[in-house]
C-alpha cells in the first residue's frame, strides 16, 4: 500500500501508472552497470521516479575528467569511488531508496552475482565486453538488458527481452572500437532517460518497449530513428532457441 | 529494382540521411555498396577497412537483419528492401 507521503511525492506520476504501478517500482531491485554518463543518469531517475532498490556498480574513481556528464559527482567527489559517491549522492532521493554500490570491474567472474536478484539490468557501460557478458547474464537469469550506448551527438537504445527479441549480438555483432570517444553531457542524458522510460514501463506494465526495435538519436541533426531489428538463427547466443522456435 | 537506403550517426557526414538507389535485379549487397560509393566518394573509406573489406563493427541490416548473419556482401536483396548503415555507439 502506498502511504499518504508516497501519494503526494508521486501525484503527478501516479495517474502515468497507477498504484499499482508504483508499488511494482518499489518493490523492484535494478542493477545499473557503470556509473558514468548512462549509469548516473539512468541511477537518478530511477531513484526519483521510485524504484526500491538500486545496485550500482563501477571500478573507477571520480575524475575531474567526468565532470560534464556524470551528473551525481561534484568536484567535492573526486578521488571517490564512483558507486560510492552515486549511492551517497542518490540517498534520500526516495522515501523507500536502497542503494548498493558495489566497486568492482564487471567480468566473467562476478556478473552471474551482480545480476543475481534483480528484476532487470541497465547498461550503462563503456566497452561491449562487458556488454555481452551482461546481456548474458540477464538472459541467463530471465530479466530484461535495457541496452544504451552514446558516442558524441549520437546514441542508441534497445530492451532485449530473453527468449522473445533479438540478443545483443544479433544487433551489435562486432563492437565499435573502444576508448574514451567524445560525449555531450545531454546525449548520456537523452539516452539514460530513455533507457529509464524502457525499465519504468517494464516494472510498472505500461506502454510499449523497445523490444525488437533499435532506437538510433542523432542530437545533432535533431532526428530519431527507430528501427525494427531481426534476430537470426545464425546468432551463436540466441540461435538455437531461434531454431527450436522457427 | 529500388532499394531504400538510410544512414546513422557518422556516416551523415559524407552521405545522405536516406536515398533510393535504382539497381539491377539479382544484386547483392556488394553491388549497392559500389552504387552508394560512386554517389558519396567519402562513404568507402568510412564504411571499409581495404577495399572490399568492411569495418567489422559497422552494421548492414537489410530489413532489419544483419548481413553478418546472411551472406555479407554476398546478400542477395530484393525490390524494395530497405538497407540500413550503422556505426554503433559504444561508449557510456
Amino acid at each position: 500500500m502506498l502511504t499518504p507521503a508516497d501519494r503526494e511525492r508521486y501525484r503527478r506520476q501516479l495517474p502515468l501508472i497507477g498504484d499499482e504501478g508504483q508499488e511494482r517500482l518499489r518493490e523492484a531491485a535494478v542493477l545499473v552497470a557503470g556509473a558514468g554518463g548512462l549509469g548516473t543518469s539512468i541511477a537518478l531517475h530511477c531513484a526519483y521516479a521510485g524504484i526500491g532498490r538500486i545496485r550500482i556498480v563501477d571500478q573507477d574513481r571520480v575524475d575531474l575528467s567526468n565532470l560534464n556528464r556524470q551528473i551525481l559527482y561534484r568536484d567535492a567527489d573526486l578521488g571517490k569511488s564512483k558507486a560510492v559517491a552515486a549511492a551517497e549522492r542518490l540517498r534520500g532521493a526516495g522515501p523507500h531508496l536502497r542503494v548498493e554500490p558495489v566497486e568492482a570491474s564487471i567480468d566473467a567472474e562476478n556478473v552471474r552475482e551482480l545480476a543475481e536478484g534483480v528484476d532487470l539490468i541497465l547498461d550503462g557501460m563503456d566497452n561491449f565486453d562487458a556488454r555481452y557478458l551482461l546481456a548474458d547474464a540477464a538472459r541467463e537469469c530471465a530479466v530484461p538488458f535495457i541496452h544504451g550506448a552514446i558516442h558524441g551527438f549520437f546514441g542508441q537504445v534497445t530492451t532485449i527481452i530473453p527468449e522473445t527479441t533479438p540478443c545483443l549480438r544479433c544487433i551489435v555483432p562486432h563492437p565499435p572500437p573502444g576508448g574514451a570517444v567524445p560525449i555531450l553531457g545531454v546525449t548520456a542524458g537523452v539516452i539514460g532517460c530513455m533507457q529509464t522510460a524502457e525499465a519504468i514501463k517494464w516494472l510498472a506494465g505500461t506502454g510499449d518497449l523497445l523490444a525488437g526495435r533499435l532506437l538510433l538519436w542523432d542530437g545533432l541533426r535533431a532526428e530519431t530513428e527507430v528501427l525494427a531489428v531481426e534476430g537470426d538463427a545464425a546468432c551463436p547466443v540466441c540461435g538455437e532457441h531461434r531454431r527450436k522456435c522457427e | 529494382m529500388q532499394i531504400l537506403v538510410k544512414t546513422f550517426a557518422s556516416l551523415r557526414d559524407v552521405a545522405e540521411r536516406e536515398t533510393m538507389v535504382c539497381i539491377e535485379e539479382g544484386a547483392v549487397v556488394g553491388d549497392l555498396m559500389e552504387v552508394l560509393f560512386r554517389r558519396y566518394p567519402g562513404l568507402e573509406e568510412a564504411l571499409f577497412s581495404s577495399p572490399g573489406e568492411l569495418k567489422r563493427f559497422v552494421n548492414i541490416l537489410v530489413n532489419g537483419r544483419n548481413i553478418h548473419f546472411m551472406r555479407g556482401m554476398d546478400t542477395v536483396l530484393h525490390d524494395g528492401d530497405r538497407v540500413v548503415l550503422f556505426p554503433p555507439a559504444g561508449g557510456g
